[in-house]
């Protein structure tokens, strides 16, 4: 069953504190602000993650979530006031848990499809977020957006709480992911990835399993998401549900690994610096699609397990071919076998 | 430069090292992310240092039109400046950098700019939505934000005393030329009823409704108000919606691929009101005409902040310019390369007046007082709103002239509209 | 109530037009179980291809749909051979999803390159001209691609039902091992399967160039609208894609007409959710693997 080892502890702690000290070690604004976003899409991936790495049901819409968590954000304080600056990341996990209860009847219309009509399905809800997000006026000010009210942080460290807002986010999937992984709900979204049918047949409710993946998935999304809105200011609809989101949280956890915990924090911590120095560079910018293309092409027929579970089959054969350990085959993809 | 490598990735993470090394091994592809340009840009030796101007555009995405007609712009300010000596004998040099038209990298950008590339002065990029997030960031620091196109309401309601939209007029009162021409007009030859046909944008919307508002004040009737979607590529549904109520005159609040497909309903439908004005879209010198039909422009009312005949100070020493650089003809500059190029004058002008040219200064000076620029003259309020107003302009004879208000019109407006087909 | 008469007709004819836009993804799919997610992006291109050939040499976009329509097969027919035969089969489908986006991202990036994002338009010289019909206009233009579309959905029903290929291709969709077994190579039926599909997109690329103005971008809300019509349809259905897309022109022409154009998108999705609800697998659509 679920077992705390001390060297999962040590790494969770370890990267915990590694990521926390970021902002102190490297002060300069704009290292920091690359290191929000890198977060925030480490977070994404994670959330993604549980999903779409453990049950193999691809969701393509999770930008959706985002999008909810950001207006959530900025619906609630046009209301109420932001008080010393803290109080939107004090509502977050409101926010997420709000998310994650108001996408169930949805999700319930989504699961009861198959794997390849569900990955379709959650796009359409994706477009129909984006509209419901230009068309509710009087909630989200259609086109002309929202906006969050000035944070109130100095200069010098004003990156600093959002900074680690999203590590907070991130260490939360992260928690949220191990302990699904290595408990029943993990079993059960194992048992549907490798042949859905005979789950059901043995018993599995793989209704209630989906809808929890799908519920936790959301709720981590859309926290990111309320950071965000805060970060940034200004909510605008094609911004805030916006599918290159989802297409990039979905990149990083195919490049990581999908179906291990820090696979997606490893893609992005690969690819969100090189997307941003590649953007800034003059010249590179107009083959922006094209360069992410053909990564994710490159990762997809090369490695399409993605780095971590690639280098653990590697390890392995190494392993085996030196007689030490006979590997039984790629066990990468149980949550035990990685970090 | 420091050439940026980074970590090969099984460097980062491997399972089987043992924790130590993989825990380094992941500060280190933390701290490679950092070092990468770490080291700050410029050691400028030299006697005078160059005045380096910060930028971000839009090169790619949905922006990426507007934002290479507003780098020409910039350029060609900046090789005219420097021609003459520079701004107080520094050279100017623009450090341009690619948003590809997303929010989340204009801030990245101005962040890296203004922190670490250290630059004196910032230019705003391109459009409204990524204008208001950028001025937070400069505001932050306490650099002037001169900006030719983020003209929305939400620029001027954060009320940030560092930001200046370099056009005559904030974008919603585009229509306000018109309103004016239109009452000042005798009763009996005023339009009596009205359409509002406008897209959800947060530029065209706000115009029409403006426009609503002053109409309605002076007793013409609104007998049609409908908003429609941007992906409405189609707008057959609306336009036959709008022609059913009769209206005499439509105002529609409009930004480009609408409006063509909205005069090619009407075409279509055979519906042609005695009053037409468009806020954007008709506009285009080159291609509405192209896209409408040439024979179907005449009579339809636009505004405009800038114009190749225009008579704005320094215009027509600026299109000489523009066109011994890149080439073409008067017709084929967008209007975003003037706006652009206007941001650059008020900067040279305030360095001519004051003597100076840090941030501080710039924010002080430009809150009072006119600035001539190809735009016009210019003069902004405590939040950097335009205190000015657009020109309206017409479709006469296949070309778009200024026709009001009298000072700045190349030709009496003509009204009514003919039918279509001229 | 002229109003909903007119709007009816003017869905037919834009449901025309997606339906053939659809024929292709769905085939994919019947096919090899295949999600071409690119359908949007090479419909795109196919208007750009059209758009250059009109513009510049003047070539009508009918007659672009005949001279695309070989190199596109060709085009198809490698795609499927690189990308999509190395992909194992039992993760096809999802991966398949993820590859062809992709490669949507990839047409997207190489047009806004050569093309910019302004929006472009096909205009040939009938674009303003329309017909009145018992009080009804009509845009001619719409009836042309309505026209067109209807004509290749005819030659795509006489390719799949007349010719040998066409039979191989419908005997791997209803039964791939049987199809085997009877001597069908899977691997080309699946590389001229995917051909065929692309042709279709550029055929329907050019048909779109002519009714709607477009830019790379154009390809986000083209394929959403395209997968919800094949899901409704049912994967795999020829016939219940065609149904689904007439249903969503009609559907979404009403609403704009009798209540307001920014709900009118929705009231789609809601009709797929809808029957989603009530029918996991579509209108058309079998539980299993099903017929063209």
């Amino acid at each position: 069953m679920r077992t705390v080892t001390v060297p999962g502890l040590a790494r969770g702690l370890g990267f915990t504190a590694l990521f926390a000290a970021f902002p102190f070690v490297f002060t300069e604004s704009w290292v920091v602000n690359i290191g929000i976003f890198t977060v925030m899409y480490a977070a994404l991936a994670t959330a993604w993650n549980v999903l779409g790495g453990f049950s193999g049901y691809l969701s393509l819409g999770n930008a959706a979530f985002f999008g909810m968590g950001a207006y959530g954000e900025a619906i609630l304080f046009q209301h109420i006031s932001i008080g010393s600056g803290y109080r939107p990341f004090w509502v977050l996990p409101l926010i997420g848990l709000g998310v994650a209860v108001a996408v169930l009847p949805v999700a319930w219309v989504a699961v009861r499809t198959r794997a390849a009509t569900f990955a379709i399905v959650t796009i359409s809800m994706l477009f129909i977020a984006q509209q419901l997000a230009f068309n509710l006026h009087s909630l989200t000010n259609g086109a002309q957006g929202l906006v969050m009210p000035l944070p109130p942080f100095p200069n010098t460290t004003f990156e600093r709480p959002f900074y680690l807002a999203m590590v907070a986010v991130l260490a939360l999937s992260v928690l949220l992911s191990w302990y699904v992984a290595t408990g029943r709900l993990g079993l059960m979204l194992f048992a549907i990835r490798d042949d859905e049918d005979r789950a059901r047949g043995l018993g599995v409710h793989t209704t209630y399993a989906k809808l929890f993946a799908v519920a936790i998935s959301a709720g981590l999304t859309a926290m990111a998401g309320g950071v965000w809105a805060y970060y940034i200011g200004f909510i605008y609809p094609q911004f805030a549900v916006d599918p290159l989101v989802t297409i990039g949280a979905v990149l990083m956890a195919f490049l990581g690994g999908r179906g291990t915990i820090w696979g997606p924090t490893l893609g992005a911590l690969i690819l969100v610096p090189a997307q941003q120095y590649l953007a800034f560079s003059e010249g590179a910018s107009e083959l922006y699609l094209v360069a992410y293309a053909a990564i994710f092409l490159g990762v997809m027929l090369l490695m399409p397990r993605g780095i971590l579970p690639s280098i653990a089959d590697l390890v392995a054969a190494r392993r085996s071919s030196n007689g030490a350990h006979r590997a039984d085959g790629p066990r990468a993809e149980m949550p035990e076998a990685v970090t | 430069m420091v050439a940026c490598r980074f970590p090969d990735e099984r460097g980062v993470v491997v399972r089987v090292a043992s924790h130590k090394v993989s825990l380094a091994m992941a500060a280190v592809a933390l701290a490679v992310t950092a070092a990468c340009g770490g080291a700050s840009g410029g050691s400028s030796s030299g006697s005078t240092k160059p005045l380096v101007i910060g930028i971000s555009l839009s090169f790619s995405g949905d922006f990426s039109d507007p934002g290479h007609a507003a780098e020409l712009g910039y350029k060609l300010w900046a090789d005219q400046v420097n021609k003459q000596g520079g701004v107080l004998g520094r050279k100017v040099q623009l450090k341009i950098v690619d948003d590809a038209s997303s929010p989340n990298q204009v801030v990245t950008n101005y962040q890296t700019l203004i922190s670490r590339d250290k630059v004196d002065l910032v230019f705003g990029p391109f459009s409204t939505l990524l204008t208001a997030p950028a001025a937070r960031v400069a505001a932050r620091y306490g650099y002037a934000f001169p900006e030719p196109s983020g003209g929305g309401p939400l620029v001027f309601q954060e009320k940030l005393g560092n930001v200046f939209f370099v056009q005559p007029a904030p974008v919603v009162n585009c229509g306000d030329p018109f309103v004016s021409y239109i009452l000042s007009l005798p009763p009996s030859e005023r339009p009596k009823t009205a359409a509002y046909p406008e897209l959800d944008d947060p530029f065209a919307e706000p115009i029409a409704e403006r426009a609503r508002l002053k109409f309605e004040a002076a007793g013409i009737k609104t007998v049609f108000k409908e908003v429609y979607p941007p992906e409405m590529s189609d707008l057959t549904p609306v336009v036959e919606k709008m022609a059913a109520a009769k209206p005499d005159m439509v105002f529609a609040g409009t930004q480009s691929d609408d409006a063509y497909s909205m005069v090619n309903a009407m075409v279509q439908l055979g519906f042609s009101p005695k009053f037409l004005f468009q806020a954007n879209g008709a506009n285009s010198p080159v291609e509405f005409p192209s896209k409408v039909g040439a024979k179907n422009t005449e009579g339809i009312f636009s505004c405009g902040d800038w114009f190749p005949n225009s008579k704005a100070p320094g215009n027509q020493a600026f299109i000489k310019a523009y066109i011994a650089k890149y080439g073409g003809t008067a017709a084929d500059i967008d209007s975003g390369s003037a706006e652009a190029y206007a941001v650059g004058e008020v900067v040279s002008e305030v360095a001519k007046k004051t003597g100076k040219i840090d941030n501080a200064t710039i924010i002080k000076t430009l809150h009072s007082g006119t600035w001539p620029t190809v735009e016009g003259n210019l003069s902004w309020d405590k939040y950097g709103a335009p205190n000015g107003s657009t020109m309206l302009t017409e479709w006469i004879g296949g070309k778009l002239l200024p026709v009001y208000p009298a000072a700045v019109a190349l030709h009496p407006p003509v009204i009514p509209k003919p039918p279509w087909g001229g | 109530m002229h109003l909903v008469v007119q709007a009816i007709i003017l869905g037919l004819l834009t449901g025309g037009v997606y339906a053939l836009m659809a024929s292709g993804l769905t085939l994919a799919f019947g096919v090899m179980r295949v999600i071409n997610v690119a359908q949007g992006a090479m419909i795109v291109a196919g208007a750009y291809v059209s758009y250059t050939l009109f513009t510049d040499f003047h070539i009508d976009p009918f007659v672009s749909i005949v001279l695309m329509a070989p190199a596109a097969f060709a085009v198809g027919v490698l795609l499927q051979l690189v990308f999509l035969r190395p992909l194992r089969s039992d993760e096809r489908e999802e991966l398949s999803l993820l590859v062809t986006w992709a490669i949507a991202l990839g047409i997207e990036g190489v047009l806004s390159v050569i093309y910019t994002t302004t929006y472009r338009a096909t205009l040939p010289g009938y674009v303003n001209d329309s017909l009145t019909v018992a009080g009804y206009r009509i845009a001619v233009v719409r009836l042309v691609a309505f026209g067109i579309s209807g004509v290749i959905l005819l030659l795509l029903y006489l390719v799949l039902h007349r010719t040998r290929l066409g039979r191989s291709i419908r005997a791997t969709v209803q039964n791939p091992t049987a199809a085997r077994l009877l001597g069908v190579d899977a691997e080309r039926v699946s590389a001229y399967g995917f051909g065929l599909s692309v042709a279709t997109a550029t055929a329907a690329g050019a048909v779109f160039g002519m009714v709607e103005p477009f830019n790379p971008g154009s390809h986000y809300d083209l394929i959403s609208r395209l997968l919800t019509i094949v899901v409704l349809g049912g994967l795999g259905s020829l016939t219940g894609a065609v149904l689904a897309a007439l249903v969503m022109g009609v559907s979404e022409a009403v609403l704009a007409a009798t209540i307001s154009p920014t709900w009118s998108s929705l009231v789609f999705f809601v009709i797929l959710i809808g029957v989603l609800v009530v029918r996991p697998q579509g209108l058309m659509g079998a539980t299993e693997r099903g017929r063209l």
